[in-house]
């Protein structure tokens, strides 16, 4: 096994990142196609394994028009989500149903974008089944988790209504309510599973086949160490916030504070010498949850990594610890917000570098037998309106 | 001699290979035997980037990488003019301190004065319709969301409405296609009615009742519905609307491909700068008041006075809910000067203290028996 090696710089990248900002600034915004390119080359192309680099081949050029057509989608949706709640409900229906081709388009357009030692990846993935994962499930899931609150709300007045309760509702409400609790779990898990099997087993690299076989009960353990962790971490900032606010402001301060709460001259006046509180429960409560989703993300990958092959022969491992990444994750987070954003090439580099370092590569076998397939030329179309709605797989790798 | 690695196209297998270059010609040799010769424009370079290893692709798609970037750059300097310039920007720090310096102060300048600029200008361009377009529904949506009926007099109505259209409305000259309407809506959260005045781009105003309960006269009404009508007359909610849609664009292009943590910071930041849109929308619409006050022979004090009442009424009664402390006397009193605290700046509307400066100003102004006062305004 071999760890893949990032090489790029965070001064390297602040100058072509700053040069970038610029020349976007003063082409009113149409360079961006073209700074969007050399970003992903400077990722891409630093990131090496045994001296053999990724390559980005998009040519602003072809982003261009997906890119223009998505602008105006954007501006369109900016106007009408501000003057019209009826419109900007259609459009986020619109766009609910849009999402599943936007990232088969995305993932077919990046993949055929990007090489590996002069030999191009690929996907396979289907539409439909782009739909299944990416809309039947999620919808399922979240009428599943609204069926729970719903159903309680609906029933119960009905059944205290009702002079003699029979016996067995005592029994079979809680007992419906948590099957339907863990069918929830259970769908969350099967959602993350399939995604994750969509992409991975989708992709290829020249002839090679990725493949991966996951069970939907090792992502429930994830999620419910996960929910265990949450717990823990908010139970124990709540009791600390608590013993704080007790001690220092009294419950007579949060109650005067919140009768006082509809006018902005009496806020500011109670508010004020509680700055330094309510920034450190923001800052505790930004910090739990990154350190809750480092820990997602990393178990996750840890488990899609080591259960992945191209071809059968070549294997992959994450190692990743969730403390590094938390760490990278908020000390990026402090730094960018302390310079005002001019951190931002830094706090990409080290992100970068930690996660490409923690892949690791079985390179026994080699790669001399991969050959790049013909494909068909992928418009960036797709690519590009799911970048401008920040349209996501979700995965975090 | 430039070494590198050479790949048959579309091959993943590499092999040591060494370019040489004299003048406009190369020679590539291949450690498996395989050479090439040519004229130097026959191969494809691509753009230097960093220190990214470079590709320069030969006329039968294959391909010589090197790390050698400098050497590259240097043998083949005739081909790469374009990139040239970008490089220079990115190498030379000299550079990138000016484009540093150049990226803050037009990033700077173009949310102080650029946006809501070319925001006033856009919406100043569209037709009077737009206006009717976008409030169409609004205010059916707030009767059903917000508002309950009035339940202020006929008789009453009739007297503002009256006095409103053959007083205040024939003072706004600037657009005539505008068609003022007053509305009167009770609007209350929870137990506590709110005093306020709304103005909708179509002109409709919207005076709840508390508001008109607590006028004490009608040169404090007309002062209210003069900055209402500022608000229509400025467009300000189609600048909102614009300004609203540049910054996103604006911050979408420059953040681009973020994670959600830097989206936070970007969230707060643009909070910030479409407050002080806000507010300098709301100091606008107090001027155009003013001006006008000052023409129909109202003294712009009725101004402070009853936005001094609303602010008091509204604290008076939050704090009547909890017991009588000191603190809660004090805020019965004036309106006190409240600290240049951080809360200013998420806040969208102007301090009450500097608009009711501004007010006495322009009361004193009146009080000389001026028509037209110069006063600064600051933020």
């Amino acid at each position: 096994m071999k760890a893949l090696n990032f090489e790029g710089r965070g001064s390297e990248y602040f100058k072509i990142w700053i040069v970038n900002v610029l020349l976007v600034i003063i082409t009113v915004g149409l360079y961006y196609p073209w700074a969007k390119v050399r970003n992903h080359r400077y990722f891409y192309g630093n990131t090496t394994l045994e001296g053999r680099n990724f390559e980005y081949h998009a040519t602003g050029k072809q982003l261009f028009l997906g890119f223009l057509v998505a602008m105006i989608l954007f501006i369109v949706y900016m106007v009408i989500q501000k003057i019209s709640p009826e419109g900007s409900l259609l459009i986020l229906l619109i766009l609910f149903i849009a999402i599943p081709w936007l990232i088969w388009r995305s993932l077919k357009f990046s993949m055929r974008m990007t090489s590996f030692s002069n030999v191009r990846f690929g996907f396979n993935g289907t539409l439909k089944a782009s739909y299944i994962n990416f809309f039947l499930l999620p919808m399922l899931f979240f009428l599943a988790i609204y069926a729970v609150p719903i159903g309680a709300a609906v029933l119960v007045p009905k059944l205290s209504a009702e002079t003699d309760i029979p016996s067995w509702a005592s029994i079979v409400i809680p007992i419906a309510a948590l099957f339907i609790t863990m069918m929830a779990f259970y769908m969350y898990a099967l959602i993350k599973k399939r995604n994750a099997s969509y992409v991975v087993n989708g992709s290829r690299y020249g002839q090679g086949i990725f493949e991966t076989k996951l069970e939907t009960k090792k992502f429930m353990g994830i999620l419910f160490k996960t929910i265990l962790l949450s717990s823990v971490i908010f139970g124990i900032l709540f009791l600390l916030i608590g013993a704080v606010v007790y001690g220092t402001v009294g419950v007579e301060g949060i109650m005067e504070i919140k009768n006082s709460m509809e006018d902005p001259e009496a806020v500011r006046k109670n508010i004020g010498p509680l700055m330094p509180l309510i920034i450190s429960v923001y800052g505790g409560m930004i910090l739990g949850g990154m350190f809750i989703l480092s820990y997602a993300i990393t178990r996750q990958r840890t488990y899609i990594y080591e259960n992945t092959t191209l071809d059968e022969k070549i294997t992959f491992a994450s190692t990743l610890k969730a403390k590094s990444l938390a760490w990278v994750m908020i000390t990026n987070f402090i730094l960018v917000i302390l310079t005002l954003g001019l951190a931002f090439p830094w706090a990409k580099v080290r992100l970068a570098r930690l996660m490409v370092e923690n892949t690791l590569v079985d390179t026994e076998s080699g790669f001399y037998d991969y050959v790049t397939q013909k494909q068909n030329e992928e418009s960036s179309l797709g690519e590009q309106i799911g970048d401008a709605f920040d349209v996501d797989v979700g995965l975090g790798f | 001699m430039i070494e590198g690695k050479w790949y048959a196209e579309g091959s993943a297998a590499s092999h040591a290979a060494r370019l040489s270059v004299h003048g406009n010609e190369y020679k590539l040799e291949v450690e498996n035997g395989t050479s090439y010769e040519g004229a130097l424009r026959e191969l494809h370079v691509g753009n230097r980037l960093g220190n990214v290893e470079r590709k320069i692709i030969l006329a039968d798609g294959s391909l010589f990488a090197t790390r050698n970037n400098d050497a590259v750059d240097i043998a083949f300097k005739n081909q790469l003019k374009t990139n040239r310039l970008i490089h220079t920007l990115e190498s030379k720090y000299r550079w990138v301190f000016i484009a540093l310096i150049v990226t803050v102060l037009t990033a700077f300048a173009f949310f102080k004065w650029g946006v809501p600029w070319t925001s006033k200008k856009i919406a100043h361009a569209l037709p009077e319709k737009t206006n009717q377009v976008i409030a169409a529904n609004t205010l059916d949506f707030l009767d059903d969301y917000m508002f309950k009926k009035t339940t202020v007099s006929t008789d009453k109505m009739e007297k503002i409405r009256k006095h409103f259209h053959a007083k205040i409305v024939p003072l706004s000259t600037e657009n005539k296609e505008i068609v003022y309407k007053l509305h009167f809506r009770s609007w209350s959260d929870g137990n506590l009615s709110i005093p306020n005045a709304l103005a909708l781009p179509s002109g409709d105003i919207i005076l709840t009742d508390k508001f008109v309960e607590l006028c004490e006269s009608q040169d404090e009404m007309d002062s209210v519905l003069l900055h209402e009508m500022g608000h229509v007359v400025h467009r300000h909610t189609l600048e909102m609307v614009i300004e609203g849609t540049f910054v996103s664009v604006a911050v979408m292009l420059i953040v681009g491909d973020s994670n959600g943590l830097v989206d936070m910071g970007v969230g707060l930041g643009s909070l910030l700068v479409s407050s002080s849109y806000s507010r300098g929308h709301e100091s606008e619409a107090d001027m155009y008041a003013f001006k006008h006050m000052l023409t129909a022979h109202i003294d712009p004090v009725s101004f402070s006075h009853i936005m001094n009442r609303m602010t008091k009424y509204m604290a008076g009664q939050t704090s009547s809910k909890k017991k009588e402390s000191k603190e809660n006397k004090e805020q019965h009193k004036e309106v006190k000067e409240s600290k240049g605290s951080l809360l200013d700046y998420l806040s969208s509307h102007p301090n009450t203290k500097k608009r009711v400066d501004i007010a006495k100003q322009f009361s004193e102004c009146y009080k000389k028996g001026l028509r037209t006062c110069d006063i600064k305004m600051s933020e």
